[in-house]
């Protein structure tokens, strides 16, 4: 039996097992992406690689071979240099976004086309649950927000953009007409309290998010109620007070305390705060000078100075955000800024390192030319953009449902399995490290009932083309043609409902990436 | 529109073939013979009634590039962009096919369905580059101006032939002596067949009776079509670029002119002069002896071992290979020597495999006979790929039996009762001699039950290749056989432990096989004595581009590229500046004229950053852009990449990006950068020799020649190559004659006659047409 060394680990091998079987037993991970267990290895996308150190060759671990004395270590410069070129390599021809340019707009970075695919399906329930991970105002928000996410909608290079933000506040009021509203669910208490400086958008962004994660709030403010500039500073005519109370009174019901008309260093000195709270938010809206040396942290013109990733100030423990750091006019961008706050603040709070927000790799097709924007309206009616018929400016169900219809899904469905997507972020992969000027076109395959095959997004690891073939499907998917342009496809130009008769979601299952994915979150 | 297909037809080649998963090739072979293309029917066809799956019937048929979806037109133009042709412009060649048929990007046929083009790696005959065959007549030295010409050349001559009944016979033999006459592709490309014909002819015409012998390959490339009469009591004569109007004169030279009548023969007159004219002017042809100084020294320093007996044995004629020592060494081996003692000399020989990376051949063998998992397979790999080298197909052509007899030997020495010739289905000569030979062998006794009373038992099968030069890597040639897509696998398992069907099995090159029955003869320390301390013994190598006498040559190890260059090949041709030799292909490197004193063995070769590989081995002169040659060799590899790994498959992919960026003064210093980095990842995380040796001409060119990289960048290209960074203008030396402005193809010229002319530089495409017409050479590229 062949001995090989692995990570320093000495083991005694059996001779047809690969370096992976033998790193997988002895727990050592080593990432793979056209590997499947019970699949012969194909060796094709060598995220794999690992180093044998006697020959100091790297070797695709997944159908390596040990042999007597090899030296192989998984994780060095070398191997972790050589998949992030692997990485990089496939994603120059990656013709896919994560998210969708709309998401990315967006402040928040709601997940705005999973909510349309739920308002178009009815699912108004799943689609309050969506917003509401991003966005803790929407029924206000979809009254004032100017819509960031609606200038950068492709379907506004064809004619008009998705009303995104009247079909959040169709799914928002849907919610509040509701006799039991969704309350999302609170993490168990942690007996670590916050205090909020300011009721506005941030500030009860804030308190929306930190109340789940378990932590108590009391938010203070100087007027007699709460809601900051989205009740002093916006008409109601455009914002009536009744919609901001309701979503206020969600925030109320997650156990949100207001401390009303108390101003700060008047009726309670930031000494005191410090004492009684773990951390303190400052989301106080426009500072003067005076405010801001009360509380004695770094500022400057603007407003206070905090790490745009944490929103931590220069004192340990406070932190800030909307209009206090910068005046805007974006609710949405202060809702924003609420959340990753919250987001920070729990960090703090369970002695976790500061990090902020996840921010993770997305991949970008670029500039969208007008073959790319053909494919995708394949996937949504051709309807002119449709706004609410009454006055009120509400939309009707079967509106609303038009609209979302509209939606090109440009986002990638497998945002969070992508293994392509995973590594990059493991690995800090730049798509952009080789320019690829003759880009691919987006290309959608849409015949199948539940499955869509977007080729742009396959790295040709072959997995599908094995399953259906052990599947003994009739057509099943194949390889065409050679070197770069291989393709995999549905033998003689069929469909893919042809093609994939019994194993589709085996199929979408092993497909590493966005290229092979359900129609619909449902199946997932 | 897909044409009507007979049902039957395809019932019948299933049912000829066989029904099994294994016989997906060579039915899509059949079929495409029969209908030029796959017609989707006849696949669906194959699918309802074999083993075959869609799937695979698919995968396979895309796979290879020999295989077609959409019908073609009814005249096929091959368009050679071999190495050698692509030096000499081939590019522009095909620019120009284009362009005369009406032919639409993305597409190869004309609108009249009267052509398609393709172009093909390699038609074998480098030293008429640029060479363009249309249903296998053969234009050589062709210009973009010559394309029209030619064309209508072909119309005319097509109509004519259309029925054309006449098949000349054997004229007996009672006259002493004999007429050879070279039949190796090369010389059949540059019209041997014609002079052959012509020459048979006039001999029955004369009632001259004397043997006519085809013989394979000469060599001398560069002097084909060559005829050699051979009279008792004479000094045999050689002629060398025959030419069929000739045929007339040379008879009449060496034999009475009883009853003679002088009859002329018209035919295709132009074609001829086109055929081998470079210049335009009168081509001379002359009698060439062996003596004279030029050929003395191109045959003068090589060692004909795989060679042996080159232009002197007719490839087929058992008898005659039998008379030169023929099979005496087969007959040692199965009864003098054991199969250890066999494999002994071959390691006391020193040999080592002729394909590329030089793994000695004894311990391959050794490996084989000492693995006992099933019976073992022996496989000759005739899939030589390189677009600039032809020796495997010479050596099959020519020496089919001395290819058998190597391989007999080998497969009795690691014990295989089953063989297979691989040859690549573009050598189609190369299959029907083995075949013959083969047959001729099994009916001597060569070959199939006892051989030659010995109790061994073997034989073996031809699979012919459908066009990836990846399946000459011994895992996608064994994936290939098995009616694959030609991918390669992970070694180990090597072949030898477990290959074709997972049984043991010993893949050699062509090369290697046929060197072997001459160390039986001469034995081991004679081979041996040949070269150098690690590389014994010859090699073959195909030698072409700017040299003045190309052809094949076979040298001794340890002879330099020096030698090679200026003895054999007389030196450069036009007397312009040797700069480089680009050696092993597409996966060799560019070594520099500084360093032609390196000798020719696996691990100087590898020094200097290239490779003995195949065995081309290109000259290059002041006019050769070294970025543009890289950029030639990765847009090859980037092509024939089997697409599986995605080192391979994008990175060569993003290297062919960076040079095309270069070579149109496009590219930026970190373009370069990112080239050397890339070249490097690639070599080194590939999962085969293709992607492993794919950067090697990148990284020798940048290695040897980065200030030409960085000129492109500072948009010169000192080779005046690279179209985008130069402009062509006329001098005041211009006589105002208008050709030029007559012959540009998109009248960048405007016709004014006792004017120096002015090209419009928005409109010229650089074809290069009106700098070769002018007379007095007022075009100037800058």
């Amino acid at each position: 039996m062949p001995e090989i060394q692995i990570n320093n680990i000495k083991v005694q091998a059996e001779p047809d097992k690969t370096i992976l079987q033998i790193a997988r037993e002895l727990d050592i991970f080593i990432p793979t992406m056209c590997y499947l267990e019970g699949l012969e290895p194909f060796t094709s996308c060598m995220i794999c690689v690992v180093e044998e150190k006697n020959s100091g060759r790297l070797l695709p671990s997944c159908s390596a071979l040990v042999q007597d004395n090899m030296i192989i270590e998984t994780d060095n410069d070398r191997v972790r240099e050589a998949r992030k070129d692997a990485l990089e390599l496939l994603l120059s021809e990656h013709i896919g976004d994560c998210q969708a340019p709309c998401q990315k707009g967006c402040p928040a970075h709601m997940n705005i086309p999973l909510m349309i695919r739920q308002i178009e399906e009815g699912d108004l329930l799943s689609a309050i649950q969506t917003v509401k991970r991003d966005i803790a105002l929407p029924a206000v928000l979809g009254r004032i927000c100017s819509a960031p996410c609606e200038k950068v909608c492709n379907r506004a290079k064809i004619d008009d953009a998705v009303s995104i933000c009247l079909l959040k506040r169709y799914s928002a009021d849907a919610d509040l007409e509701q006799a039991k509203q969704f309350i999302p669910e609170r993490a168990k208490s942690s007996g670590k309290k916050v205090a909020i400086v300011g009721s506005g958008p941030a500030g009860l962004s804030a308190a929306y998010y930190l109340l789940q994660y378990g932590h108590k709030c009391d938010i203070y403010d100087k007027n007699s109620k709460a809601g900051g500039m989205l009740r002093y500073g916006v008409d109601p005519a455009e914002l009536p007070h009744c919609v901001l109370d309701a979503e206020i009174n969600i925030i109320k019901s997650l156990g949100a305390i207001f401390k009303l008309q108390i101003t700060i260093g008047r009726n309670i000195f930031v000494s005191e705060l410090k004492k009684k709270y773990e951390a303190i938010v400052l989301t106080t809206g426009v500072i003067d000078d005076k405010l801001a040396a009360l509380y004695g942290i770094e500022f400057t013109q603007k407003g206070f100075v905090v790490d745009p990733k944490t929103m931590t100030t220069s004192q340990t423990g406070i932190f800030s955000g909307g209009s206090a750091i910068r005046e805007s006019k974006m609710a949405v961008r202060s809702a924003a800024h609420g959340k990753m706050i919250a987001i920070s603040v729990n960090q703090f709070l369970n002695g976790e390192q500061l990090n902020g927000e996840n921010s993770r790799f997305n991949s970008s097709i670029g500039k969208m030319e007008q073959k790319d924007l053909d494919q995708l309206l394949t996937q949504a009616s051709d309807r002119k953009r449709i706004l609410p018929q009454n006055s009120s400016g509400d939309y009707r169900a079967k509106e609303a449902v038009n609209e979302a219809s509209r939606c090109l899904h440009c986002d990638c469905r497998k945002p969070d399995t992508c293994k392509l997507r995973l590594y990059a972020d493991e690995y800090g992969a730049d798509q952009k490290r080789y320019a690829n000027i003759n880009r691919k076109s987006v290309e959608i395959i849409d015949q199948h009932s539940s499955v869509i095959y977007e080729t742009g997004k396959c790295i040709k690891c072959g997995l599908c083309v094995q399953i259906t073939e052990r599947a003994k499907e009739k057509l099943g998917l194949t390889f065409i043609g050679r070197g770069f342009n291989v393709q995999i496809k549905v033998p003689f130009d069929k469909t893919l409902s042809k093609g994939l008769k019994q194993v589709a979601d085996l199929c979408v299952q092993a497909c590493p990436t966005g290229a092979l994915s359900f129609k619909s979150e449902k199946e997932l | 529109m897909e044409q009507d297909i007979n049902l039957n037809e395809i019932d019948f080649i299933i049912k000829d073939i066989g029904a099994g998963a294994d016989s997906v090739i060579p039915i899509l072979q059949a079929i495409q013979s029969r209908y030029k293309y796959l017609p989707e029917k006849a696949l669906q066809r194959v699918c309802e009634i074999s083993d075959i799956t869609p799937a695979s019937i698919t995968g396979v048929s895309t796979f290879y590039t020999q295989f077609r979806h959409k019908p073609v037109g009814a005249h096929g133009i091959n368009i050679c962009i071999g190495t050698a042709c692509h030096v000499k412009g081939a590019e522009r060649v095909y620019d120009s096919f284009m362009r005369n048929l009406n032919i639409q990007e993305n597409n190869d046929t004309d609108p009249l369905k009267q052509f398609t083009l393709h172009k093909v790696s390699c038609l074998g005959c480098c030293t008429l580059a640029p060479v363009v065959q249309i249903d296998g007549i053969t234009y050589g030295h062709v210009q973009p101006e010559t394309v029209p010409q030619i064309i209508h050349d072909f119309q005319k001559y097509a109509q004519k032939t259309a029925h054309k009944p006449q098949k000349a016979e054997q004229p007996l033999s009672n006259v002493n002596g004999e007429i050879r006459i070279g039949l190796g592709s090369c010389c059949v490309a540059s019209g041997s067949g014609k002079v052959r014909e012509e020459l048979i002819k006039t001999l029955i015409d004369n009632h001259i009776q004397i043997p006519v012998k085809r013989v394979g390959c000469v060599g001398m490339c560069h002097q084909t079509p060559l005829l050699e009469i051979t009279l008792p009591g004479k000094e045999p004569v050689f002629y060398s670029n025959v030419q069929a109007e000739e045929i007339n004169d040379i008879v009449r030279r060496h034999f009475r002119p009883k009853g003679f009548f002088a009859v002329t023969h018209n035919i295709n007159h132009f074609i001829h002069n086109v055929l081998t004219d470079s210049s335009g002017g009168e081509m001379k042809r002359y009698p060439l002896d062996t003596r004279d100084k030029p050929v003395t020294s191109f045959l003068g320093s090589q060692v004909h071992i795989a060679t042996e007996l080159s232009g002197v044995i007719d490839p087929i004629d058992l008898e005659e290979y039998r008379e030169r020592g023929g099979f005496t060494a087969l007959k040692k081996c199965l009864t003098e020597l054991s199969p250890e003692q066999i494999i002994t000399s071959v390691k006391e020989s020193g040999l080592r495999g002729r394909g590329g990376a030089g793994f000695p051949a004894w311990k391959k063998w050794d490996i084989v006979r000492n693995n006992n998992n099933g019976d073992k397979i022996i496989i000759c790999n005739g899939d030589e790929g390189d677009p600039g080298a032809f020796m495997d197909r010479m050596l099959l052509e020519s020496y089919p039996f001395r290819i058998i007899e190597g391989l007999v030997i080998a497969a009795f020495a690691i014990g295989a009762k089953t063989g297979y010739f691989y040859i690549r289905a573009e050598y189609p000569l190369a299959v029907k001699r083995v075949n013959e030979a083969l047959d001729i062998c099994r009916q001597s006794g060569l070959l199939g039950d006892n051989i030659l009373n010995s109790g061994f038992s073997f034989d073996v099968k031809v699979k012919e290749g459908a066009g990836a030069f990846v399946c000459g890597e011994e895992t996608a040639l064994i994936a290939s056989i098995e009616g694959k897509r030609g991918m390669p696998k992970i070694r180990p398992p090597f072949p030898a432990e477990k290959g074709l069907w997972g049984k043991p099995t010993l893949v050699n090159n062509t090369e290697t096989f046929s060197l072997i029955p001459w160390i039986f003869r001469n034995g081991p320390d004679k081979f041996a004595g040949l070269g150098t301390e690690k590389s014994k013994g010859t090699k073959v190598f195909a030698l072409a581009g700017k040299i003045a006498r190309g052809g094949l040559i076979e040298v001794p190890m340890g002879i330099t590229i020096r030698q090679i260059v200026e003895d054999i090949g007389g030196g450069i041709a036009g007397g312009r500046r040797f700069k480089a030799v680009q050696i092993g292909g597409p996966s060799g490197g560019c070594v520099p004229a500084e360093l032609a004193d390196t000798g020719i063995d696996f691990e100087a070769l590898n020094d200097v950053g290239a490779m003995m590989g195949s065995g081309g081995l290109l000259v290059m002169d002041e006019n050769d852009c070294m970025v543009d040659i890289a950029r030639y060799f990765l847009s090859f590899t980037q092509d024939q990449s089997c697409g599986k790994c995605t080192f391979c498959r994008i990175g060569t992919r993003r290297m062919l990006d960076i040079l095309d960026r270069l070579c149109e003064g496009n590219g930026v210093q970190k373009d370069i950068d990112d080239l050397e980095y890339l070249a490097i990842k690639t070599k080194q995380g590939s999962l085969c020799g293709l992607g492993k040796t794919a950067p090697n001409p990148v990284l020798t060119t940048l290695r040897y020649f980065r200030h030409e990289y960085e000129e492109h960048i500072n948009g010169i290209c000192r080779a005046k190559k690279c179209k985008a960074l130069i402009k062509y203008s006329i001098t005041d030396e211009c006589i105002g004659c208008t050709i030029c402005a007559q012959n540009c193809p998109v009248h960048a010229i405007d016709f004014k006659p006792y004017e120096q002319h002015k090209i419009n530089p928005d409109i010229c495409i650089k074809c290069d047409t009106c700098r070769q017409v002018c007379p007095v050479n007022a075009v100037e590229v800058i």
